[in-house]
């Protein structure tokens, strides 16, 4: 029985070789043409046998990226059961995916399929690892698709270009994903794609190891617009006016000067103003007055307080192994950077050359942020060159250049320091390549293996990075301060550079960087150009129109406070401050050194632990404990009445009930109520009689205003 | 691609592979465990509506509770004896008296396997049923629970008795409104509550009435204003208030509201609470809670073993005692009230003890093999399943690993091991590690 089954099964293999004659003229080349068809089944993806540790004890490489390894899996591995040149059908690798034996897979393809073909005819043919032809491109149409309606077809090609000079068309063995298949809508069979839904969306389109995005747009409106009369202060307008125009969006109006006073002030200096400062601001008449504004904010001590906050969570300073010394050191030279506009360049050499006694040289705690070489690698390229190198630790990276010897290469460049209290050169330090397992040998990511001999790995490292034609540096700086202003990433997330993620202003980031360059890398340079613009300007409010955009700067994005911001404001509204550990009272949450000081308000709040990047934690603020917190904890209610606090101030002065609240709004929202919302207080104060509920009736009006939308964000 | 569909595998060409199995050696044994094991993955099993997890933060000893080696040498046996169970054959520690009469309702997995020796990795691997990874934190069982479960009623869908572990965030990667919800506090002490549920002095339902609709007026003035605002309130400052505002859903936390007789019969201390946790996680579930976690610290037993069974002469609430009676009162509670049948109790740790007892008099970390205990909610009772060496170092037969648990677990409380989340950028991740396998002699 068994045996006459089995010869059914050869019998089936043979009749599915046979349909394959027609073509088999041509050899079938393993590199270009099997690879591409373990790609196109997923074979090799991450879920199957391209996981790290393979699937069902055979593993080929993520995406064919090391199609050598792969050849050796196929060919050699299980003493060669996998392949039988007398019997192509009778072999493992195809009566696997073909379903005649047990897979894990189930059927991938069927006997009658071109993959199918292709890979009996390559066995037909030896099996071989040659391949005549060396790929140097892939060319893929459309790059960019403007389309004016939804639904229209737009076909996708893919042309391989050889270093012979050949072409070929790999249109059927190319894989197309929409990044948001929700919005756009990809038939492999025919490749071809359809937007669903108006905006600009992403396919992206994979050949062996090539990646490359595809821009679609369906603009948002069903005319174009005419931009050119909205205003422009400079050359970031210009460039975002050209994408609303392209998108059909209508942006929102400039916003009144009081939002643009808390909006800056929040912005450059984590605080609110104050109601005097409000007043004087609003009272105000010269033409130029927000310009002054930011001038005078980014000259004054809150904003060296507020971005030295920011660059220690972006290093993520925090005491290590609770040394509060090194911390303190760390943060120290830190202030002193912000304080006298040092360049991001000199502070990034800085860092990665720095050594010595980290309770003395506060830089060389770069070394004490992370526990080995390879943890150092990947946070120095988040932090310096906004890519994730962390994906090719284990494997080549699927959307982007990493490899694994970028990785281990970088990992082991800083393998030559010792990380300790003491940060010093370690010549023989080594770290071990999995693929290998051998010592990797040192590499400038994407660039070139250092020389053996090399000593100097740190500053030729330092030399590539800094470097003005360095792709990275300067553009994943000015990224961040970008998302900082503006609540998102030209590049999001900012730590995601790569080609298959572009930034939705290219030309923009190109400029901001060039900028930056050309003005010494100086953080407030690039800050006060954003601020200044007239796109930063714009109202939070959206419109019918711009309702829907979230990426293009039609309207500005409200964000989120960041917890010591908030518990700053909180603190400064109430006029009573808080307490953080054993810290004088009257500290400002956005001064403290460490994220562990104890603080019930910042554990309410939801800070950042500073243990990996910030701005990739999920800082949802809010969650029921918070808002359980709020109604019946002390964050709020001890202080709202408390003695010498805002309120009881007022009550001392015989303010009017409506008073307070018009001074409460300008303490907290940095704004006098309008109409409408005076008359709906007043007539709720009209029903109060007593003295006792009116005074009842302005803390809960205090604690709806510290707990309202509008003061828990900036917008 | 739909994993499910290819488990279950509409099988393809099935006489012909009998065929072809036998050419590659494979016998028509492992042939048909295969199917088996295929069926088993996608047979509707869910009968479980909720889970306890009875976690026993440190590591507890496998060689003290549920897997006694009293054959071995006195180092590995260690200083304590071991009973007979109501199951022929099998043993437990001594301490484990009572739970030694409920065993007909419990399984035990005697061969859990994990590499992973250190608390925050165990806890991670063993809460979300994957390795931890530096570039993702995977959510727990109760978030994952609290995400895919449709909400009902006022109390929060994952909650923590009386705090969550601190080695995980317990939401991973899911939105954080599916965090644990911690109560806080100490159950045990007599004027125990949960935090942030009672007014702040001077304050009524009244006044946080009007403080929620001076926020609600506060949000609608400034949403008027904005055409993509939304509409509805802050559903997180509804809940809160609901919560607050409703004494039932407040009841559910009232201890005092437990007759003294059912109080004393979980323990009213030792275990760091472990016994009134059991009572308010039982009270939880009755009134719908998915999820809830009991967290019971100080197992991490470096140090003389035989103070889990007692630290002084006359101690009756050392950990392992507390432990029994808490459980077995939970068990038995659930069942008499018709509860287990759709509650899943599970008690385990992040690893076991090293099988020899050190110079200290106590056992160290040891992920090699450990045991874990699962009740209710569908689950066989009356079993072993697998088993350790001799000396309890190493699986002696099938093999269970923490992501296999996991999807076990999962499928118990009717979520699919295959079904899709989304990491906060769109990344798509099983519930259950991929490969993860069920143990389908758990099913009862």
């Amino acid at each position: 029985m068994k045996t006459l089954l089995s010869a059914l099964a050869l019998v089936v293999g043979f009749a599915a070789a046979g349909v394959a004659e027609e073509a088999s003229s041509r050899r079938v080349d393993f590199r270009n043409d099997l690879i591409p068809m373990f790609t196109k089944n997923g074979c090799n993806a991450g879920a199957c046998h391209g996981a790290a540790i393979g699937r069902g004890g055979f593993k080929l490489s993520l995406y064919g990226g090391d199609p050598a390894s792969d050849y050796e899996a196929i060919v050699r591995q299980r003493q060669g059961r996998r392949i039988h040149l007398l019997d192509p059908a009778g072999s493992l690798i195809y009566r696997k995916p073909a379903e005649y034996v047990q897979h894990g897979g189930g059927a991938v393809f069927e006997d009658q399929s071109e993959s199918a073909r292709l890979l009996l005819r390559w066995i037909e043919q030896g099996a071989s690892p040659v391949s005549r032809r060396e790929l140097v491109d892939v060319a893929i149409t459309p790059a960019k698709h403007v389309s004016r309606s939804l639904d229209e077809p737009i076909a996708l090609r893919a042309v391989a270009h050889y270093a012979d000079g050949s072409t070929r068309d790999v249109t059927r063995w190319t894989i197309f994903k929409a990044e948001d298949a929700s919005a756009v809508a990809v038939d492999p069979a025919s490749a071809t794609t359809r937007v669903l839904r108006p905006g600009r969306h992403i396919v992206i389109a994979r050949y062996l190891n090539t990646v490359v995005p595809i821009e679609l747009v369906v603009p948002l409106a069903e005319s174009t617009i005419d931009l050119a009369d909205e205003a422009q202060s400079n050359f970031i307008d210009q460039r975002v006016l050209e994408s609303l125009a392209a998108l059909g969006l209508s942006p929102s109006p400039v916003c009144d000067d009081a939002t643009y006073l808390r909006r800056v002030s929040l912005d450059l200096t984590g605080r609110l103003p104050s109601p005097q400062q409000v007043r004087d601001f609003l009272d105000d008449d010269r033409a130029d007055k927000r310009r002054v504004l930011v001038d005078r904010l980014l000259e004054g001590e809150a904003f060296q307080q507020y971005w030295t906050l920011q660059l220690a969570k972006l290093l993520r300073i925090s005491p290590p192994q609770g040394d509060q010394q090194a911390a303190q050191a760390y943060h120290r030279w830190v202030a002193d950077q912000v304080k006298r506009d040092a360049s991001y360049r000199q502070l990034a050499r800085t860092l990665i050359l720095a050594s010595g006694d980290t309770h003395v040289v506060g830089p060389a705690n770069f070394y004490r942020t992370t526990t080995g070489p390879r943890e150092q690698a990947e946070f120095v390229s988040e932090l310096f060159m906004g890519s994730r190198l962390r994906c090719a630790n284990c494997h080549n990276h699927p959307l982007d250049r990493w490899t694994q010897d970028d990785y281990h290469g970088l990992a082991a460049v800083f393998a030559k320091v010792e990380q300790g209290e003491t940060v010093r050169p370690k010549p023989d330090g080594q770290t071990i390549h999995p693929r290998t397992l051998e010592p990797a040998a040192e590499r400038i990511p994407g660039e070139f293996f250092l020389a053996d001999s090399a000593t100097d790995g740190r500053q030729q490292f330092a030399d590539w990075l800094t470097d003005p034609a360095n792709p990275y540096f300067a553009k994943a700086i000015v990224n961040r301060l970008w998302q900082r202003m503006m609540g998102r990433g030209l590049v999001e997330p900012v730590d995601d550079f790569r080609d298959t993620n572009p930034a939705t202003h290219p030309v923009l980031l190109d400029q901001l960087a060039e900028d930056f360059i050309q003005h010494g890398y100086r953080l407030r340079r690039t800050l006060r150009l954003i601020a200044n613009s007239t796109t930063y300007a714009r109202s939070a409010n959206a419109t019918a129109e711009n309702k829907d955009d979230d990426r293009f700067y039609s309207h500005a994005l409200r964000r989120p406070l960041e917890a010591e911001v908030l518990a700053d404001a909180i603190s400064d509204v109430l006029g009573v401050a808080d307490r953080y550990g054993d810290q004088p009272v009257g500290t400002r949450a956005v001064t403290l050194v460490s994220p562990a000081t104890a603080s019930p308000a910042l554990d309410i709040l939801g800070r950042c632990d500073r243990s990996g990047a910030c701005e990739s934690s999920s800082r949802s603020a809010g969650g029921l404990p918070q808002k359980l917190h709020l109604f019946n904890g002390d964050l709020l209610n001890a202080r709202i009445a408390a003695e010498g606090g805002r309120l009881e101030r007022l009550r001392l002065e015989g303010k009017r009930s409506m008073e307070v609240i018009q001074a409460f709004y300008l303490a907290a929202l940095s704004r006098p109520p309008t109409n409408r919302e005076r008359e709906h207080w007043q007539t709720q104060l009209n029903g109060l009689g007593s003295h006792h509920a009116r005074q009842a009736f302005l803390e809960d009006f205090v604690w709806g205003l510290l707990t309202c939308e509008e003061f828990v964000t900036n917008h | 691609m739909n994993h499910l569909k290819r488990c279950v595998g509409v099988v393809r060409r099935d006489v012909l592979r009998i065929g072809g199995l036998s050419a590659l050696g494979i016998g028509l044994g492992d042939f048909f465990r295969l199917r088996r094991a295929a069926a088993a993955e996608t047979s509707p099993v869910a009968k479980a509506k909720s889970c306890i997890l009875i976690w026993l933060d440190g590591g507890p000893s496998h060689l003290e509770t549920f897997d006694p080696k009293p054959d071995a040498p006195r180092e590995v046996r260690g200083p304590l004896d071991s009973i007979a169970t109501g199951i022929a054959g099998v043993r437990l520690g001594e301490c484990l008296q009572r739970t030694a009469t409920i065993m007909d309702k419990m399984a035990i997995v005697r061969s859990m396997t994990s590499p992973l020796g250190e608390h925050n990795f165990g806890t991670h691997y063993l809460m979300t049923g994957y390795k931890p990874s530096p570039a993702l934190e995977y959510p727990t069982f109760g978030a994952t629970l609290a995400h895919e479960r449709e909400r009902t009623g006022v109390l929060p869908p994952h909650v923590a008795v009386p705090e969550f572990s601190r080695n995980v965030s317990g939401n991973g990667f899911l939105p954080r409104g599916t965090e644990p919800f911690s109560v806080g506090g100490n159950p045990e002490r007599p004027d125990f509550k949960v935090r942030d549920l009672d007014f702040y002095r001077g304050l009524d339902l009244d006044r946080l009435d009007r403080r929620r609709r001076i926020v609600n007026a506060l949000d609608a003035f400034a949403r008027s204003r904005d055409a993509s605002a939304l509409s509805q309130s802050d559903p997180d400052l509804e809940q809160a208030y609901d919560l607050i505002a409703s004494p039932s859903a407040k009841a559910a936390f009232d201890l005092s509201d437990e007759p003294a007789s059912v109080r004393n019969r979980y323990g009213r201390s030792g275990g760091n609470g472990i016994g009134q946790s059991c009572l308010l996680a039982r009270r939880l579930v009755e009134r719908g809670v998915p999820f809830v976690t009991v967290n019971s610290a100080g197992w991490d037993t470096h140090q003389n073993i035989i103070q889990l069974k007692q630290r002084y002469a006359g101690d009756r609430n050392a950990h392992l005692p507390s432990l029994d009676r808490a459980y077995s009162a939970l068990i038995q509670d659930l069942d008499e009230r018709g509860l287990l049948g759709e509650t899943l109790v599970v008690v385990m740790g992040e690893f076991g003890r090293t099988p020899k007892i050190n110079s200290g008099g106590g056992r160290d970390h040891w992920p090699n093999v450990f045991s874990v205990a699962l009740a209710g909610g569908g689950v066989k009772g009356g079993q072993i399943i697998g088993s350790s060496d001799p000396l309890g170092e190493l699986p002696h037969d099938q093999p269970v690993t923490p992501s296999d648990l996991a999807a076990t677990i999962y499928t118990l409380l009717g979520i699919d091991p295959s079904h899709e989340l989304h990491t906060g950028d769109g990344r798509p991740v099983r519930v259950a590690a991929d490969g993860a396998r069920i143990v389908a002699q758990l099913f009862g």
